[in-house]
This record gives C-alpha cells, sequence and structure tokens, in this order.
C-alpha cells in the first residue's frame, strides 16, 4: 500500500479529474481502492425522498478477486438505519473497521462475504455541509486489524470526497439545466434573446437567427438596439432598459408589448415582446421572447376590412331599402292625401256624409305615413344622409321621453360609416335609457380629437347594466369593431350607465 | 302666389301642382333636378320656392343655400316625406324660410310659412 497522505492526494486528484455526467461513485471507489489497495468497494446513499434506508449505488472490484456473486448480493441489499456495516457507519457518522466479517452476525451479507474470501472490511460516511450524504465501504480477503490511522484517513476521506460530490452534483445539476435550457431555446418557435443590463446580447435562439436575419455569432455581444430594434425606437428603448436595469420596471416586465422590429436587412415587422429579468441575477440580466406578428396583424387587418364591408354592404342596403319606400310607397301615399284633400276641397258644402269618408279616409292614410315615415327612419335616418349627424342626433335626442342635452357634436362631415355608426350608437343607447334606466335625464356629449369621435351617453338611473345581456349592447360593440372603434360601459347599480364609444374618423 | 316647384317625383308634381292651383297659386315653373331649379329660380318671377329635400343631382339644402345666397329675398320652403322634426331646423339653419311635410302640403299652409319670415 502507499502512504496514507498520497492515497488522499491521488483520490481527490481522480474525483477532480472526472468530467460532469461520469459516474463519480466509480471514481471515487476505484482510485480509494487502488491507493489504498482493498479489493472489493460499494457506494450507499440514502432513499429519496425519506432517507430511511440506504441502497447500494455502485460498486468496484479489482482484478484479483472474483467478487461477483458479492456484488450482486451487495447491489440487492437495502440496509435500515443501524444495520449492517454501512448502515452503524449512518448511524454513528464515524468510520468503523471490521475484522474477522464471515463471523460478523451482525453483517447481513456475510454469507456472500464468505463465499468471496472477504475478510476485512472499512467503512466511512460520506458528508458536506447537508450532513450524511451516503458511505463508502471496502472489503479485502487479507485478515487486518483495525488500523486507527487508515480509519482516521477514510473520515477525511469521506468529508472530501462528499464534497467533491456535493459540488459534482451541484455541477451536473447546473450542466443539466443549461442543457435544458439549450434544447429549449433550440427548439422554440419564439424568437428568445438575453441581454445584460447594458442590453448586450447573451443569447441569440436559432428562432431569433431566422427572425432577424443574423446568425448568433454575429449578434452575440453587440446591443440588441443596433441588432433589433428601428433606429428611431433606440432611444426609448434603452431609456425603458435602464429603467428596468435599475428595478423601475414601469410596467415593461412581465407584460405583452407590441412594438415594431427590423431585421439585419432593415425591413421591419410587428412583433410582440415580453421580457422577462433573469431571477437572482447580478447585475440583472433579461430574457426577451419576440413572436412575429404580421400574419396575426394580416389576419385581423382582413378581419376588420371584411367585417367593415359587411357592414357597409348593410348600411347600403338599409339606404337602399329606405330610398325604395321614399320614393315609392311613400310618394303615392302622399299622392293620394293631396288628391284626397282635393276632393274634399271640391266637394258640395252640404255633401257631410261625404265629407266624412273623406276626413276618415285622410286620417287613416295620415296614419299609414306617420308609420311608413318612421320605419323608413328606423331602417336608415335620412336626414343623417341629408344634414350629418348633428341634425340627426338633434333629433333623437328631441324624440327622447327622458330629457336630454346634447353637446359638443362636431359640425362637420365625419366620414358615412362614422356617422351611421355613432347614430345607432346613440339611438340604441337612448332607447335602452327610455326602457331600462329609470332615468331623470340623460346626456349626449360627443368630442373630435386628433381625428377619434368619441360618443358619450351618460344617465342619472339605476345603473347595473350587464352588456352581455341582450344583443344590443353587443351588436354596436361588434358595429364598432368593424369601423376599428372600441366601447366601453360602465353602470354600476346606482350610479347611472355612461356608454362611450371611440370611433377613429381618419382614412 | 307664383311658384317653383323643384321635386324629381313626377307624380307628386302633378299631384302638388294641382292642389296649390285649388287654393289659388300659381306654379308657374316645375323642375325635376337641382341644377335645372337653380336655373329656373333666376329666370322667373316667383313668391315663393317648393324644393324638395332629396334630389338626384344635388342636395335639396345645397340648392336652399345656395339660393339663400343669390336671391335672399326668394323664400324657399323644403319638402320631404320624412320627418318634420328631423328637417324643420336643418332647413333653416340653411337659408329656408321652413318645412312642409310633403303630405300636409297645401296652399295655405305654404303662405303661412312664407308670411311668417
Amino acid at each position: 500500500m502507499t502512504s496514507l497522505g498520497n492515497s488522499q492526494v491521488n483520490v481527490v486528484r481522480a474525483l477532480s479529474a472526472s468530467a460532469p455526467g461520469d459516474d463519480v461513485y466509480a471514481f471515487a471507489l476505484a482510485a480509494i481502492g487502488n491507493s489504498l489497495g482493498w479489493q472489493f468497494g460499494a457506494a450507499w446513499e440514502p432513499d429519496e425522498p425519506d432517507e430511511k434506508e440506504l441502497r447500494c449505488v455502485g460498486t468496484w472490484t479489482d482484478r484479483t478477486i472474483d467478487a461477483a456473486a458479492f456484488e450482486t448480493v451487495t447491489r440487492a441489499t437495502v440496509l435500515a438505519r443501524g444495520e449492517g456495516l454501512p448502515g452503524r457507519v449512518w448511524e454513528d457518522g464515524t468510520a468503523m473497521w471490521l475484522a474477522g466479517a464471515p463471523r460478523d452476525m451482525r453483517l447481513p451479507r456475510r454469507q456472500a462475504v464468505a463465499a468471496s474470501g472477504l475478510r476485512t472490511a472499512v467503512c466511512f460516511p460520506l458528508h458536506s455541509e447537508r450532513g450524511f450524504l451516503g458511505a463508502i465501504e471496502f472489503f479485502t480477503s487479507a485478515e487486518l486489524d483495525a488500523d486507527e490511522r487508515l480509519l482516521a484517513t477514510m473520515d477525511d476521506l469521506g468529508l472530501q470526497v462528499g464534497q467533491l460530490l456535493e459540488r459534482r452534483w451541484a455541477e451536473e445539476a447546473a450542466h443539466e439545466g443549461a442543457q435544458r435550457l439549450r434544447a429549449v431555446l433550440e427548439a422554440a418557435l419564439d424568437c428568445v434573446v438575453i441581454i445584460d443590463n447594458e442590453g448586450r446580447l447573451l443569447e441569440f435562439n436559432p428562432s431569433a437567427e431566422r427572425m432577424f436575419g443574423i446568425p448568433a455569432d454575429a449578434a452575440l455581444g453587440r446591443e440588441i438596439a443596433e441588432v433589433m430594434v428601428p433606429p428611431e425606437l433606440r432611444e426609448r428603448h434603452r431609456a425603458g432598459l435602464a429603467r428596468c436595469a435599475a428595478g423601475e420596471s414601469a410596467g415593461l416586465l412581465g407584460t405583452r408589448i407590441e412594438t415594431e422590429a427590423m431585421r439585419a436587412d432593415g425591413t421591419r415587422f410587428p412583433v410582440e415582446l415580453a421580457i422577462t429579468q433573469i431571477k437572482a441575477s447580478d447585475p440583472p440580466l433579461f430574457a426577451g421572447h419576440l413572436r412575429d406578428i404580421t400574419a396575426r396583424r394580416r389576419a385581423e387587418d382582413e378581419l376588420r376590412a371584411s367585417r367593415a364591408r359587411i357592414v357597409e354592404a348593410a348600411d347600403a342596403a338599409r339606404r337602399r331599402i329606405e330610398r325604395d319606400l321614399h320614393d315609392g310607397a311613400q310618394q303615392h301615399l302622399v299622392g293620394v292625401a293631396l288628391s284626397l284633400r282635393l276632393a274634399r276641397q271640391k266637394l258640395e258644402p252640404d255633401d257631410h256624409a261625404t265629407a266624412r269618408l273623406l276626413d276618415d279616409a285622410i286620417a287613416e292614410l295620415t296614419t299609414a305615413a306617420d308609420e311608413l315615415r318612421e320605419l323608413a327612419r328606423g331602417i336608415h335616418p335620412a336626414v343623417l344622409v341629408e344634414g350629418g349627424l348633428e341634425p340627426a342626433l338633434r333629433g333623437l335626442v328631441a324624440r327622447c321621453p327622458v330629457p336630454a342635452t346634447l353637446s359638443g357634436i362636431p359640425p362637420q362631415r365625419l366620414p358615412a360609416p362614422v356617422e351611421v355608426t355613432a347614430y345607432f350608437v346613440a339611438a340604441e343607447a337612448l332607447t335602452n335609457v327610455a326602457r331600462y334606466a329609470q332615468a331623470r335625464r340623460v346626456e349626449v356629449t360627443a368630442e373630435l380629437r386628433n381625428d377619434v369621435l368619441a360618443l358619450e351617453i351618460r344617465d342619472d338611473g339605476r345603473g347595473g347594466a350587464d352588456p352581455g345581456v341582450g344583443t344590443g349592447l353587443r351588436g354596436l360593440a361588434d358595429r364598432l369593431a368593424a369601423i376599428g372603434g372600441t366601447l366601453q360601459i360602465s353602470s354600476d347599480p346606482g350610479a347611472g350607465t355612461a356608454l362611450r364609444a371611440e370611433m377613429p374618423c381618419g382614412s | 302666389m307664383r311658384v317653383l316647384l323643384i321635386d324629381d317625383h313626377s307624380a307628386f308634381r302633378v299631384n302638388a301642382q294641382r292642389a296649390l292651383e285649388a287654393e289659388g297659386h300659381d306654379v308657374v315653373g316645375t323642375a325635376a333636378n337641382g341644377e335645372s331649379g337653380l336655373r329656373a329660380a333666376h329666370e322667373l318671377d316667383l313668391d315663393v320656392v317648393l324644393l324638395d329635400v332629396g334630389l338626384p343631382d344635388i342636395s335639396g339644402l345645397e340648392v336652399a343655400r345656395q339660393l339663400h345666397e343669390e336671391l335672399p329675398s326668394l323664400p324657399v320652403v323644403l319638402i320631404s316625406t320624412h320627418d318634420a322634426g328631423d328637417f324643420a331646423e336643418l332647413a333653416r339653419t340653411n337659408g329656408a324660410r321652413g318645412f312642409l311635410s310633403k303630405a300636409e302640403l297645401s296652399g295655405e299652409a305654404l303662405a303661412r310659412l312664407v308670411a311668417v319670415g
């Protein structure tokens, strides 16, 4: 046997030479066994997660004995705390020498030991700062008396091996984590980048390479703003990053942002961006997930355009029906009414019976004409076409059974889809106020700012309107969406209802 | 009153002319669109123009504005099958003397509107 000091050095050197992924116990058993001249070794670890039993997790045999049978028994053996040599070491926490192993009644494997010709055993615990990690035992066919120096060395080795094991496990865990992260990044459909607190690119996955048309080698180490951000947005980007780096995320971290990105060839495209800060990084690192939303934007635009065309077609159809009523039935009724009046004028003064008949017919006809006019207005109000939004809304407000005021309506003509939508929003809202709100008054206000018309209908009624109930408000929301507009409703119980529609008026 | 009737519905022009003349008014001219109506308004000696809101070429409101600018002393009364509540104010803001529903057109109602101005 070599000197104990040299053995210790050899063991530590051998373990240090092992690479992540190597079987650490195989290295340790071989290094110790060879250095100290033992013939069979086994490593034991407590069962996870209960740690109530020890199981053999590795064996080593030198070439001087045939210990295959003993190895098989050892691998199949499970030891409770205090049981067998490793179990006793676990319990006592210190190295233990066992001379005359085949005769030791406390050794569960004594028959297999005897059959293999093994005589002497030593076992020592593996420790780290976390405590007991396991035990390593060695056997030899030589009859050896207990060697206190060797036991002390074994205890030292147990601590060193334990610490090395612990470090190796941590390295392996980190390596595995890095491998998993690498696999995720490689396979990610989204572009994933990692930057440091100064915006330098530390990670640039294959999706990012494809999306931005630049290989990772050319991107890594450069400032993200220069690689991915259009020039006019770079200062804003840098300011945002500086705020995040200073711990003032200002709503940037953890939220989805839609912005514009730029490829290496200068072409631009819309992206959805989510930024997260990588935990426990100091100085902070940030991960950015970007998704090219060109196709989604195109689909949204197409959907909006399609909805707008449907609404425009419906409006055109309604307008045509209104025109048909106006040019057809209504004109005929007018003609009949004028003729009846003329006939009434030409009656002999004393023909009272005919006069009554004509008066009744004229009254009936007037009622029919009024009803037809109301019908036509409900289909498409002519005043909107002829006079625009202001007189049309004034008519609505004047007919509202709840006292209503109108203010702020822009005097100029607006795009027809906006006028029609605004009119029907106000008509539906005022109808709801009259039917359900129990309001004493209602205000219709409008404001045209930055090419957006905001129309608000606010009452002082009972509130509690549920936009999800009925089709009216949902229909309005759909109609607004078709022209790129939005609908907001606030209607707390007892606080009245405010309906606000915003409609872009630009081309 | 000497009346110019501008309306694109021929049946209405006939009926209205008959009704007004039965009440002693004189329909001195008729036109089926805004352009010919404007021309006739300048050429004829008139007391009032009866003007349909919905014309095929120019909006009746636009014709009313032009007549108010060019012939400010000539009363213009807008007519339509549409609701008077919608159009009465609109008629006045466009320079017309007032608005009459076609079904209620009569020489008397017309004279009343002209007299008010």
